[in-house]
């Protein structure tokens, strides 16, 4: 996601007065961030707090988090793609077809509404979370929220953030966004990257059964993928970093105890905004870190011969 | 029992990565938390520095890392697609780690962003 119109939680807190949830539950899956982050704290420029902030959320049911918005829309599930985008011509003052709107579950007034309270606003953010990004049109939604908080910007700050699950799975985007230009999905079978989602991702090439071996370390697909994927982990020699033998270790030829990362075994973590933070663990473990025992493997492929020819031994006939 | 207090510990649960947790331990066992939500207070106590599996696993049956090591490097260098995966509940010290052996064998990267 590069080139995203985004910012940090720290001015999420002192500077936000208008914050938008879509597609996420908040109050039960990142439990701290009204209260550390967004909406309940008193910022620099909102010494008021909860009162100087409006709170909207977007999801297709009711959850725990309702309680704490001052609007809710319930949209129509798979239509968020169409509701973005009728904003997206709202804001620019275009004309939109009521009844196109209501298919999506909302009335054209609702969306007026917002989009007034949009431009009125002196710093809006636009978190979206898995409800928006894992449903139909999945990365093409994330796209037009994002460019929707881009538009914006035409009259009054604007930006938007994706809400990151899993612990530190903002910091593997980062690291492959440094080391290789893409951040997922990165393809190196050709000594160079390639990215190409749908094809190098992991869901598919499972699916399809398209790898010869799996290395897998802070996951547990073989609890998550669809079968078809759990069975090519079976079928392929399957190798496994974990604090715990998991569902994927027991299908695996070899699995490698490690520390548990941030309690035992120090390192950086990216939050969500993509602030890097040093993790201070605790507790000592018997167990290797991750990052020791990849340095392991890589110590004992490096005593092979390298797959990928070196320049030195290429002939040197081709212009 | 000599209880160790840590302050500003990080909580890697979610993505909040709240990092103003104080700690109490005993040295196996993590016993209190302060600032952290119940999803972190109970992934905070639910890791202990006991040994409760074996130190690694070769076609199910209990082997040593050397051994484990050398066995996992035959499988990706032999492999002409090999896929490596995950990358969320590691540092990123360790992701870096995994680039540079995904570049050696010739892999596939992932993480669960692809989902
Ligand atoms: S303390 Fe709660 S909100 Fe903070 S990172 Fe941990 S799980 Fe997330």
């Amino acid at each position: 996601m590069g080139g995203k119109v985004s910012c940090t939680l720290g001015e999420v807190k002192n500077r936000a007065d208008f914050i938008l949830y879509w597609g996420g539950n908040p109050a039960e899956c990142h439990p701290r961030h009204f209260t550390k982050y967004t909406i309940m704290q008193k910022g620099k420029f909102l010494p008021e707090g909860r009162k100087g902030r409006t709170m909207v959320l977007v999801d297709i049911r009711e959850t725990m988090s309702v309680k704490a918005a001052d609007i809710f829309l319930q949209v129509r599930p798979g239509k968020d793609f169409e509701v973005i985008t009728a904003l997206r011509a709202l804001v620019k003052g275009n004309r939109v077809d009521t009844a196109l709107v209501e298919e999506t579950g909302l009335k054209l007034e609702q969306l007026q509404d917002l989009v007034d309270r949009m431009k009125r606003c002196k710093f809006g953010v636009i978190f979206f979370g898995m409800g928006l990004s894992m449903t139909r049109g999945k990365h093409m939604n994330s796209a037009a929220v994002l460019t929707l908080a881009a538009e914006m910007n035409a009259f009054t700050k604007f930006v938007a953030m994706p809400m990151r699950g899993h612990g530190n799975v903002a910091g593997a985007d980062m690291v492959l966004r440094w080391t290789t230009g893409y951040p997922f999905g990165v393809n190196l079978c050709r000594g160079f990257p390639r990215f190409n989602p749908g094809e190098f991702s992991t869901v598919d090439l499972l699916v399809r059964g398209d790898i010869d071996a799996a290395f897998v370390l802070g996951a547990d697909p073989g609890a998550t993928m669809p079968q078809p994927g759990i069975d090519t982990l079976a079928r392929v020699p399957t190798i496994v970093l974990d604090p715990k033998v998991t569902h994927t270790s027991r299908l695996a030829r070899v699995h490698i105890t490690t520390s548990v990362t941030g309690i035992s075994s120090p390192g950086t973590a990216y939050r969500m905004d993509e602030v890097p933070l040093p993790l201070r663990p605790v507790l000592k473990s018997p167990y290797p870190s991750d990052e020791e025992v990849v340095r392991r493997i890589i110590a004992a492929v490096d005593k092979k011969t390298a797959w990928l020819p070196r320049p030195e031994t290429m002939s040197s006939g081709v212009a | 029992m000599t209880v160790t207090i840590t302050q500003h510990a990080t909580c890697t649960f979610c993505g909040c990565v709240c990092d103003d947790i104080e700690l109490h331990d005993d040295g196996v066992k993590i016993i209190k938390t302060k600032a952290a939500c119940s999803l972190g207070t109970s992934w905070f106590l639910n890791h202990t520095a006991e040994r409760l599996y074996p130190d690694a696993l070769i076609d199910g049956k209990e082997a040593s890392v050397d051994d484990a090591v050398e066995v996992a490097a035959e499988y990706l260098h032999r492999a002409n697609m090999p896929l490596v995966y995950g990358l969320s509940n590691v540092t990123c010290e360790a992701q870096r780690e995994a680039v540079s052996l995904a570049e050696k064998i010739g892999a596939v990267i992932d993480s669960h962003t692809s989902l």
